[in-house]
């Protein structure tokens, strides 16, 4: 077995670079006009977009559509051109799989233990049973996957999400969610093990990032073309659906407490499984 | 003593009637999106010409869906600042891009499939779980919310994993339109030309 090195965590790269993205971010802010209060429809539009730092985000926009048409689109379109339907599946829990510290640990500081539960349960039968985590067994046998991330932490914490933010690689989000995208980083335990000397390790989690960057790109494949093709603003539809998609899964999380019955007790009426 | 019995049932019915006529809603609503969705599952996996196929998905989205309803709810608050003559000609530019977007949407995926799911009460409408799946893409949670559901089931909106369609599109038209100075004949020429584009 490796052992733990703390040497140069290759997080630092990340946060530097984020760092400068925030100077340059802060020095280009352009600001929304704000309409005037002798308008109030478009007042609570402009207070329900929540967007103040609109301009700014749509050069992001374009700069991440532009990355994308050359880089990631390609990318993905080629990844589903080559590797067959199931093996993109089995790839994708694996690293699903992979991502199961900063799951549990964000389960946890949710406060739901049953979903800590599952988390555990998942892990245990996918990487025996679902050969290193290649096969989604857990879910056959009643642990389905649930999302858990930071940013959904801060939310059951009661953090306000914040404006809408765009930014370049991460795309769209808002302080609260890019904040805990930074967070689950450092929970991550690959992001502390090895070294700029180990070669293996350090392959091995470039690799672990690309390939979530175009499995994650591939699975939007036709959902993302299709918007482009039938909004007329793909800025403010993207803006539109990422905070619903969020509100959703924050929603979903609020609500998840199933009770707890032991098998041998006698099961509730159907009145509780509503 | 012996009519005790019969009381009681009678009592437990009367407590559970108002249960009943919304469990009925649900069902009702349920079978009412299992025979649209059999309907659109039929025709997108049909192997036809586009052009018929775009004809039966607007006799079935013409039967299943409040076109107007959902028009006016995507316009927001511009439609009342709109004339009567573009409200009019607003929504029949919609219905044709509505129209557009699911043929789009759905069109290209030969064997498309959809398994139901449970059906809740909520408000005065009744939302109906289903989860799509179509080849190439990872299965979706598809929520269709369902007004009148005793009397004349409609579909008002569609939610895909936590995205409501209707909401969707309402905020794509207020950017646009307060990027155009407000100008609803620009959004209407906009929608012309999507229209004019994809057909």
């Amino acid at each position: 077995m490796r052992s733990l090195s703390r040497s140069r965590p290759s997080f630092y790269g990340t946060t530097w670079l984020l760092a400068c993205l925030a100077l340059v971010v802060t020095s280009l802010t352009g600001c929304a006009t704000k309409p005037p209060a002798s308008d109030p429809d478009a007042l609570a539009d402009y207070e329900q977009t929540n967007d103040p730092l609109e301009p700014t985000n749509r050069v992001f926009y374009a700069v991440n559509n532009g990355i994308d048409t050359v880089i990631l689109r390609p990318a993905a379109l080629a990844y589903r051109a080559v590797v067959p339907s199931p093996m993109r599946e089995g790839v994708h829990n694996m690293l699903t799989n992979m991502g199961t510290p900063v799951q549990l640990a964000n389960d946890m500081m949710e406060g739901k233990p049953r979903r800590a539960g599952d988390t555990v349960m998942r892990f245990a039968i996918n990487t025996t049973v679902g050969v290193l985590g290649i096969f989604d067994v857990a879910k056959k046998w009643g642990y389905p996957d649930h999302d858990a991330d930071f940013g959904m932490t801060l939310a059951m914490w009661g953090v306000p999400e914040g404006p809408f933010l765009f930014l370049p690689v991460l795309g769209p989000t808002d302080p609260r969610d890019a904040a805990g995208f930074g967070v689950d980083i450092v929970m991550d335990p690959f992001t502390w093990v090895g070294g700029s000397h180990d070669t293996g390790l350090t392959v091995f989690k470039w690799t672990r990032f690309s390939l979530n960057a175009i499995d994650a790109r591939e699975r939007v494949l036709d959902s993302v073309d299709q918007i482009k093709k039938t909004a007329l603003d793909p800025y403010a539809t993207f803006r539109s659906l990422y905070r619903q998609h969020r509100h959703a899964q924050i929603e979903k999380l609020r609500n998840d407490d199933p009770a707890t019955v032991p098998v041998w007790f006698p099961q509730p009426a159907n009145a509780s499984a509503k | 003593m012996i009519y005790r019995r019969p009381f009681l049932t009678f009592v437990a019915a009367s407590a559970l009637f108002p249960f009943s006529v919304r469990a009925q809603a649900a069902d009702r609503a349920s079978a009412f999106v299992k025979t649209t969705g059999d309907r659109l599952v039929a025709v997108v996996n049909n192997p036809g010409a586009t052009g018929a196929k775009r004809t039966e998905m607007t006799q079935i989205i013409d039967a299943a869906v409040d076109v107007d309803g959902v028009g006016r709810f995507c316009l927001g608050r511009y439609w009342r600042q709109a004339t009567s003559e573009q409200q009019k000609r607003y929504l029949t530019l919609f219905h044709e891009v509505l129209v557009t977007n699911i043929t789009a949407k759905l069109g290209e995926y030969q064997g498309v499939r959809f398994t139901m799911g449970r059906s809740r009460p909520q408000d005065d409408e009744v939302v109906v779980s289903t989860v799509v799946e179509r080849p190439n893409n990872p299965p979706t949670a598809v929520d269709w919310i369902i007004s009148n559901p005793s009397s004349d089931p409609k579909i008002i909106d569609v939610v895909a994993e936590g995205t409501s369609l209707r909401l969707t599109q309402r905020s794509d038209y207020a950017s646009y339109l307060t990027h155009n100075n407000n100008d609803i004949n620009a959004l209407i020429t906009a929608m012309k030309t999507q229209v004019s584009q994809s057909s």
